[in-house]
């Protein structure tokens, strides 16, 4: 294999990566800042329900 | 407080958005400091303004200007004649054959004669004006390409969506908002990120990344600061995801290497283009509920057609062009 082809390839692998992570912990910081509260007893009236629809 | 500081946060981003690629493209000026002012004038000529007179025999020569379109210096257009003005400081080039205003016009002066002094050639390119471009941009995207009739994209959340008029107008508006950040943060990854590293070809995979990760941003926010308006678009707000016309715009940009300010302008304008498109639709649909339909046209089909006749209608645009 071409020693660049390979050079590149691992460049756009890190390249792409670290964008991915920047983004994902910006997500996560704003969804920790607007997070909302959810009333806890929605998830559990729902896990007591049937549920097969 | 917390929203407030969002909103205003919001705007200064806008802001600099939209100002910082006009800061730099004010500055261009005429290579040669004697030549004031370059431009069209109708379809047939180019008028040349210089800071004091010049010598009349000079200004008359066909043979001092050289006129081609920046693309193809190789061809020169003929100059039928020229005429210069009372004050002498005015020159107006006729050309026998109409100029193609949308490609700049490179015009080369040799050695410009004033006053017994020869002050070195100038070489100015002639453009039409930058904002009416833009303009221009804008109202295509808006109009006469509008990415719905014309192009037919994003037709699941056009037809989703377009049941009555608040939820229409809704999802235009964060259409809008999400066409417009995710098309500027694809314009500044493709330039800055993806080019210089020979990464085009993941061009697609980046910008689809782009754009779930703007519309779980306006999600995760809307969820929080408007939760009334989060409730009316329900699914549908995920379905930007899926939605076409978002990912075609970024893909337009790359493809014609737009700036800044360009890109802006096709964003918000196809994001208009559609809130048009779906208000447009939500008002005939509206009406079409107290219609006296056939049953086997009624709910979607009946909407197809009107989506089609619609379309015709934008056809009218078309070949139009602004400036």
């Amino acid at each position: 294999m071409d020693p660049t082809l390979i050079k590149m390839a691992i460049g756009g692998l890190a390249l792409l990566g670290c964008i991915g992570l920047f983004f994902g912990i910006g997500l996560a910081l704003a969804a920790h800042k607007f997070a909302v509260e959810v009333n806890p007893k929605v998830e559990e009236v729902k896990e007591v329900l049937a549920g097969a629809q | 407080m917390s929203r407030l500081k969002f909103k205003g946060l919001f705007c200064a981003i806008l802001v600099t958005l939209v100002l910082v690629p006009f800061s730099g493209r004010c500055a261009s000026s005429p290579s040669n400091k004697f030549i004031q002012k370059s431009a069209f004038k109708g379809k047939n000529d180019i008028v040349i303004t210089f800071a004091a007179p010049v010598e009349e025999a000079w200004a008359k020569d066909i043979s001092n200007y050289r006129v081609y379109e920046e693309p193809d210096p190789d061809i020169r257009l003929e100059i039928s004649n020229i005429t210069l003005s009372q004050d002498r400081k005015t020159v107006i080039l006729h050309f026998d054959e109409e100029l193609n205003q949308n490609q700049p016009h490179v015009v080369t002066i040799r050695d410009i004669k004033s006053q017994g002094k020869n002050l070195g050639t100038a070489i100015v390119k002639v453009k039409k004006l930058y904002l009416g471009f833009l303009f221009s941009i804008f109202i295509g995207a808006m109009l006469i390409h509008n990415f719905v009739f014309t192009k037919y994209l994003g037709l699941c959340v056009f037809f989703g969506t377009s049941q009555k008029k608040s939820t229409a107008v809704g999802m235009g508006i964060t259409f809008t908002i999400v066409m417009v950040a995710s098309a500027m943060m694809s314009w500044f990854l493709y330039q800055f990120v993806l080019k210089p590293y020979h990464l085009d070809y993941l061009q697609i995979i980046v910008f689809i990344g782009l754009v779930s990760l703007s519309v779980q941003a306006v999600d995760t926010i809307l969820r929080k600061v408007n939760p009334v308006l989060f409730k009316a678009f329900g699914v549908y707000l995920v379905l930007v995801i899926a939605n076409c016309i978002i990912l075609a715009v970024p893909l337009i940009l790359a493809d014609n290497e737009y700036n800044a300010a360009e890109s802006f302008m096709l964003a918000l304008g196809a994001g208009l283009g559609f809130l048009v498109a779906l208000f447009l639709m939500s008002s005939v649909r509206e009406r079409l509920e107290l219609a006296n339909v056939p049953p086997t046209y009624r709910g979607l089909p009946i909407a197809f057609v009107v989506a089609g006749l619609f379309a015709l209608a934008f056809l009218g645009f078309s070949g139009m062009s602004i400036f």
